[in-house]
């Protein structure tokens, strides 16, 4: 376990009075404070490495024994007695932030324990927490609504993925978030989606694109093919002479819209025409004779 | 809006720990709405989340409400580009192949 040398989180000398500290304290906090830095998780640990600064220089009994102690701060035992003996252990008042996570570090509770300041937040007296929760989908899945069990916090939540369902969308489950106290309504649910592309079908909203290899023949005399697509196999009449990168829209058959049920985006159809390969002799003499007609 | 939803004032500034004057101020400067029940004032809980943000703003960066009003339209313009980014990368995925 590293030492944390809280005088450098916050950027004070080690003689820095309460004021400097205070005043450093706020100046970086208001940089890096979890709700003026939403979803970065960078800031986040910054603005926890601050508070846990804070809370060691800002208490005069505990700066005192990360003074004495520094980098020995695996022989404070004895100090942390003491303190005990003397009953005069302080109560923090935190935040809980969105996203869970350890308030403190090993450090900081190796030296003054678990229970000195912790889970004492503000919204734990009455609100819930909020819990984020991440969900990774490939793009069938999303394609379909269906349902999932997910353990948030130990705890199984059945939800309902709604077909069509955006990459990076959040969705809110109210009232599965931690415990309210107090007869406060519990925290919320939020899930993000992360939807994994598709090597062969591409999504723009709610358009599909797919790229159809097409063989010479079909594609100078027409015919018909058959697709691969999300909602199953669709059979395609090719146009004579259809050329190689021509688009082809099925109104219709791409991507079902987010809760509007029975609507769906289009699927567009590249053709990608293949000429081929180790022809024959007969086969190059009748192109030959085609290229002469 | 049914009464579950609603939390009494003076039971929100009890437990949160803020003064009945602040809540009032959020309300002026249109950062949240109160309603109104047989002559009692209510925050809508859905609100609850927003307004746990401004005590925060308030106490952890002593921001006053003119700053935390601020804050709020800011915050809510970056959640717009937020979200218009959003779209906009997975416009982009289109093009890339291994996202």
């Amino acid at each position: 376990m590293p030492f944390v040398d809280y005088y450098q989180i916050l950027g004070v000398d080690k003689s820095a009075d309460e004021k400097a500290i205070k005043n450093a304290y706020r100046k970086l906090a208001r940089k890096f404070h979890p709700d003026l830095n939403p979803d970065d998780k960078e800031a986040e640990q910054k603005f926890k490495e601050l508070n846990e600064a804070n809370e060691v220089l800002s208490d005069p009994e505990k700066r005192k024994k990360y003074d004495q102690y520094g980098k020995d701060w695996q022989h404070s035992d004895e100090f942390e007695s003491a303190r005990r003996a003397r009953g005069n252990a302080n109560s923090y008042q935190g935040q809980q932030y969105s996203g869970g996570g350890d308030q403190f570090s090993d450090f900081f509770e190796s030296m003054f324990g678990s229970g000195s300041g912790f889970g004492g937040g503000r919204q734990a007296r009455f609100r819930g927490q909020d819990y984020q929760a991440e969900v990774n989908l490939n793009l069938q899945q999303a394609y379909e609504t269906h349902k999932q069990t997910l353990t948030v916090n130990g705890r199984n939540i059945r939800i309902t993925v709604p077909a069509g369902i955006e990459n990076g969308q959040t969705i809110k489950i109210p009232g599965h978030g931690g415990k309210g106290s107090n007869g406060g309504p519990d925290g919320d649910l939020y899930i993000t989606f992360q939807i994994r592309n598709d090597e062969k079908i591409r999504r723009t909203g709610n358009d599909l694109h797919i790229k159809a290899e097409l063989d010479l023949y079909t594609a100078v005399l027409g015919g018909e093919l058959i697709l691969d697509t999300l909602s199953g196999k669709v059979k395609l009449p090719v146009k004579p002479e259809t050329q190689n990168g021509s688009v082809v829209r099925l109104k219709g058959k791409g991507f079902p819209v987010y809760k509007k049920e029975g609507e769906f985006g289009d699927l567009y159809v590249t053709f990608d025409v293949k000429i081929p390969k180790n022809l024959t002799e007969r086969q190059k003499e009748l192109f030959l004779e085609l290229s002469k007609s | 809006m049914e009464n579950d939803q609603l939390i009494a004032i003076d039971t929100f500034c009890t437990y949160y720990e803020v003064e009945y004057s602040f809540v009032e101020s959020l309300q002026n400067s249109d950062l949240i709405e109160l309603v109104e029940v047989n002559e009692s004032r209510f925050l809508q809980i859905p609100q609850l989340r927003k307004i746990e943000r401004l005590i925060r703003l308030h106490r952890d960066l002593d921001i006053n409400i003119a700053g935390i009003e601020a804050v709020d339209n800011l915050l809510n313009r970056v959640d717009n580009l937020s979200r218009e980014i959003l779209t906009l990368k997975n416009r982009l995925r289109f093009y890339e192949r291994d996202l």
